[in-house]
Parts: C-alpha cells; sequence; structure tokens
C-alpha cells in the first residue's frame, strides 16, 4: 500500500457559486463522502490546507489580475470577468487556500512522508489564464504547482497530465513556449465544447515545440475511444518526456452521467485511465504523481468516482 | 459585413517597370501572393500574383538554368510582361457576402478593393475572408456548441432564444442548418459559456431535441449515400 496524502479543508466550501451554478461546494463534500464510504479514511494521510505565500502565485499570474481578483471580491460583486465566475467575498481566499494546501502536499511528497495525493480543491483552476478568469477557474493551481516544483525542488521535467472533459487552455498556454513542462489534454472535441481550444495541431511553440499533446474525443464516445487515445498518444509521449513528477488535472466530468459533457465515460474506465497514469509513475517518477481536482459536476457519481480514484493511489 | 472592415489596407504594390524576379522575392519576402501595380496618383492599373509568375518561370527552369543567357532573358522579363490587366475589383461598400460568391464565381484568391475613381485603397483575400468568418462564427472566443432539433415552423427559435437569454448567457453565434426531413431544422447555437447543465435541461423541458452531433454524422452519410 502506498502513503497517499488527500488534501481537503472545509475552508473550500466557502467559495460560494450562489443557487444555480454546477461548481458547487457539496461536490468536495460528494468526494469526502465517497472515500468514507469505501473505508478509505484510514489509510490516508489528511492535509489541511494552509494560505499560499502570494509569490508562488505571481510566478504563474500578473500582479494586476490577482489585485483585480482580490477588490473584485472584497467590493461584493458577484461575477468576476465573465457571468460564468461567480464568485462571493470568500472566493479570493479559498483559491489562496487552495494553491497553498497543494503546495504543502508537494512538500511532503518532496520530503518523502507520503508517496503520491489527492488534493479535493474549490475552486478548480485549469481554464484560468495569466491574467484572466475563465471557465469557473481564478488561479491556475496546477501551472503554479509545476513552476514551484522547479523552483523550490529544482525538478526538471514536469508532466501535467488532464483529464477534464474539457480543454485546460489556461494550463496549455501558460507552458506552450516551455520544453520543461509537457502538457497532455484528453477532451471532447473543442468545436462542441468549451472553451474551443486544444486542437490536434496545437502542438506547442517555439521552444515548447512538440511539448503540448492534445487528444480530442467527439461527442457521444466514450470508453473506447479512451482506450486508444491513451495508449496510443499519452502513454508514447510520457515515455519519450521521461518525466520527474506527474501532476493530474483531474476533471470527472467525461463521465456518462455528467450533464456538462457529451462524452460518455464509464466509472470503469475512469479507474483504468488513473491506474495508466499511475504506472506511468511508477515507470519513471518513482511514483510521485499528485492529482489536484478541476471539473466534475455529477453529486451521484463523484463519490464512487473519488473513492475508487483514492483506492487506485493507495494501491489498494 | 463591408468589405472595408476585413480589407488589408496596407498593400504592398510593385511597379510594371520591376524585374518578374524581383517580384517573385517580395512575394516571397511578405508572405503574400498578389502584388497591384499602381500608376503616380495610386490608380490601380493591374495585379500580378504569384501563379502568374510560376507560369512565366517555371521553377525548375529557374533552378537547372545553368545558361547565362537564359538567366539573363528571365532577369529582363518585366512585371508588365504578365500582369494582369483586364482584373475583377470590388468596391468597399460590397458586402462579405458579395465577396464571398465573387470569390466562387471567378476562382480568385484576393480582390483588389478600388474607389469610384480607380484608386486603390486595399486587398481582399481569402484569408481576409476566413478571419472574418471566424469571429462571425464566435469561435475565437470560450463556448459551448448546443445542436437542437426544432420543427421548420415560425417561433421556434424564439423559445430557445429565450432560454437562453433567460440564463443571461450571451450568443456567439447561431447557424440554421437545412436537415434532410424538410420539415426539420438543425440549429447550431455558440453560447459563450461553459455553464450549460441548466440550458440544455431546459431546452430539453420544452420538447426540443438536442442532437447527439456524431448521429448527426452518421445519418448525414447514410443520407448521401441513398441520395447518391
Amino acid at each position: 500500500m502506498k502513503k497517499t496524502g488527500y488534501l481537503h479543508d472545509n475552508r473550500y466550501m466557502l467559495h460560494d457559486t450562489g443557487p444555480y451554478h454546477p461548481e458547487v461546494a457539496d461536490r468536495l463534500l460528494a468526494v469526502y463522502e465517497g472515500i468514507k464510504a469505501q473505508g478509505l479514511l484510514e489509510y490516508l494521510t489528511m492535509i489541511p490546507a494552509s494560505r499560499a505565500d502570494i509569490n508562488w502565485i505571481e510566478a504563474v499570474h500578473d500582479f494586476d489580475y490577482i489585485r483585480r481578483f482580490e477588490e473584485i471580491c472584497l467590493s461584493g460583486h458577484n461575477t468576476f470577468d465573465d457571468p460564468d465566475n461567480c464568485i462571493s467575498m470568500d472566493s479570493y481566499e479559498s483559491a489562496f487556500l487552495a494553491v497553498g494546501g497543494i503546495l504543502d502536499t508537494i512538500d511532503l511528497m518532496m520530503k518523502g512522508k507520503i508517496d503520491n495525493a489527492f488534493c479535493a480543491v474549490r475552486p478548480p483552476g485549469h481554464h484560468a489564464e495569466r491574467d484572466k478568469a475563465m471557465g469557473f477557474c481564478y488561479f491556475n493551481n496546477i501551472a503554479i504547482t509545476a513552476r514551484y516544483l522547479q523552483e523550490k525542488w529544482k525538478i526538471k521535467k514536469v508532466a501535467i497530465i488532464d483529464i477534464d472533459v474539457h480543454h485546460g487552455n489556461g494550463t496549455q498556454h501558460i507552458f506552450e513556449r516551455d520544453p520543461s513542462v509537457f502538457y497532455y489534454s484528453i477532451h471532447e472535441h473543442p468545436s462542441f465544447a468549451y472553451p474551443g481550444t486544444g486542437r490536434d495541431f496545437e502542438v506547442g511553440t517555439l521552444g515548447g515545440h512538440g511539448f503540448t499533446k492534445n487528444s480530442l474525443v467527439l461527442p457521444g464516445q466514450g470508453d473506447d475511444t479512451y482506450y486508444m487515445l491513451i495508449q496510443g498518444d499519452l502513454i508514447p509521449a510520457m515515455n519519450q518526456f521521461e518525466p520527474e513528477v506527474i501532476l493530474v488535472s483531474t476533471g470527472f466530468d467525461a463521465h456518462i452521467d455528467d450533464e456538462m459533457s457529451d462524452i460518455k465515460v464509464t466509472t470503469n474506465c475512469f479507474s483504468w485511465i488513473m491506474q495508466t497514469i499511475m504506472d506511468l509513475g511508477e515507470r519513471h517518477c518513482n511514483g510521485r504523481v499528485i492529482s489536484i481536482l478541476e471539473g466534475g459536476y455529477s453529486l451521484q457519481r463523484l463519490p464512487e468516482l473519488a473513492g475508487n480514484h483514492i483506492k487506485i493511489l493507495l494501491d489498494l | 459585413m463591408f468589405v472595408s472592415n476585413h480589407m488589408k489596407r496596407e498593400v504592398i504594390t510593385i511597379s510594371a517597370d520591376a524585374s518578374v524576379l524581383d517580384a517573385q522575392q517580395l512575394m516571397a519576402e511578405k508572405q503574400i501572393r498578389h502584388l497591384p501595380i499602381v500608376d503616380g496618383e495610386n490608380k490601380l492599373i493591374a495585379i500580378v500574383t504569384d501563379r502568374d509568375i510560376r507560369s512565366a518561370i517555371p521553377y525548375s527552369l529557374l533552378k537547372e538554368s545553368g545558361n547565362t543567357q537564359t538567366k539573363e532573358n528571365l532577369g529582363n522579363l518585366k512585371v508588365k510582361d504578365i500582369m494582369i490587366v483586364n482584373l475583377k475589383t470590388i468596391s468597399p461598400m460590397d458586402t462579405i457576402q458579395d465577396a464571398l460568391l465573387l470569390i466562387q464565381k471567378y476562382k480568385v484568391g484576393a480582390f483588389p478593393v478600388i474607389d469610384e475613381n480607380k484608386k486603390l485603397l486595399g486587398v481582399l483575400s481569402v484569408r481576409d475572408l476566413l478571419s472574418s468568418f471566424i469571429n462571425v462564427l464566435g469561435i475565437n472566443e470560450p463556448g459551448t456548441l448546443l445542436c437542437v432539433l426544432m420543427e421548420e415552423k415560425v417561433g421556434q427559435l424564439k423559445k430557445i432564444v429565450d432560454t437562453i437569454t433567460e440564463e443571461g448567457i450571451s450568443f456567439g453565434s447561431v447557424l440554421v442548418n437545412r436537415h434532410w426531413d424538410p420539415n426539420q431544422r438543425a440549429v447550431f447555437i455558440y453560447l459563450l459559456t461553459n455553464n450549460v447543465i441548466r440550458v440544455k435541461k431546459k431546452i430539453k423541458d420544452l420538447g426540443f431535441s438536442l442532437l447527439d452531433p456524431m448521429s448527426w454524422y452518421i445519418d448525414s452519410i447514410s443520407q448521401n449515400h441513398r441520395q447518391n
């Protein structure tokens, strides 16, 4: 069995998106209940959140953008940059705690206290651009984490594997010129799904050419396409890149019962995807895999999906 | 939707007396395929395209010619010897729709845009048209595509538009597509949001069906097959 960390903090629920939004606090409760129901809590190292040092957020985001986010939250506005991005007074703090909790998790892994971890954070991050909030995301948690690994822990090659059903435009744009961070994403075809980026001809630019890879899934497709693309695109890419740490943008919204997308991945296939990522982690980076929650909106399915996810991290 | 809003205004031109080799080099440098030729008062005289140049100087001839005499002859070839004088132009007040139909009709890659005095104002190329259509489709902005099947009868789209408006969602574009069933229309609505769960449900509750794009694709194939 592995030593697996579970980042969970009730303060992530203070980010209030209002009554009609799919990205709600109950998602984290569903995740927690699912892990508990499978009897897994006792095996986990519980990690509480701490507030991130703003310097780490500035490693990815413009200072003016961070200030703008703070001001709009404190001023009592209920959206930021786009009607999609519903916020409350506490959203800014929650976003700082999300980043801080993940960075603490990284420290625990790098010090050998845990082998891997699941960071069940809100708000999510992969759509957030350097200077713009998008798609329910404010700080790009996973991008900040990759920079942290490189700057604090001197990790040279980080792989980001994004299995959310939407393309992580923010993450791709932040690293598209950077050969030290490989960004792989599998998502619903951008002609149909938000945000409309992540086409297969987007492969990175300048020095980062060849270090971005997008696998597209047409609406209505499911497990078979995922098996094929992950085996055909992800595994060879990772074998060639040989990452030192793998970060996973874990979205559960490609699930057949998640109404956000038209993709039909089953619960079993989600387990297979995560197991495949763990196998890549064993092969290339001594099992150093940190999974960070992005989307996934089916409150009925999140418990089983999160429970299974943890089981695979624990190697039970 | 007027040509004047979409044309390139900074036009690179060439003199009729320039050599064809110079024209070719200029096109390569600026990555363009059309060079208008104007007189001293900026009045359009003619145009030369990369295709005209390729026809005048086949690449193989240029590359393989070891003969100094041939090279000299090629160097002496002037733009005025190959330029097209009887050319198709458009006005800045023409619309993008006009330009599309004209490009299809005349099979050209670009139009010089001139005013009533034949003064050159710009060039509108297929590339500019593509940019304007990316803009019209709204796909340079983040959003989600809904594919809705509706009966061909007045007032259907209004229900959908009202529903989307109630949800406070902005439209990127709406395309109405002919369906093989003459009583149906497939409507593609590009919404500038990630948040489509509620709006999808409301549209379904109104009795519309959301098209599964893949079955639409497969049905279209079988439909085309039957027609053939």
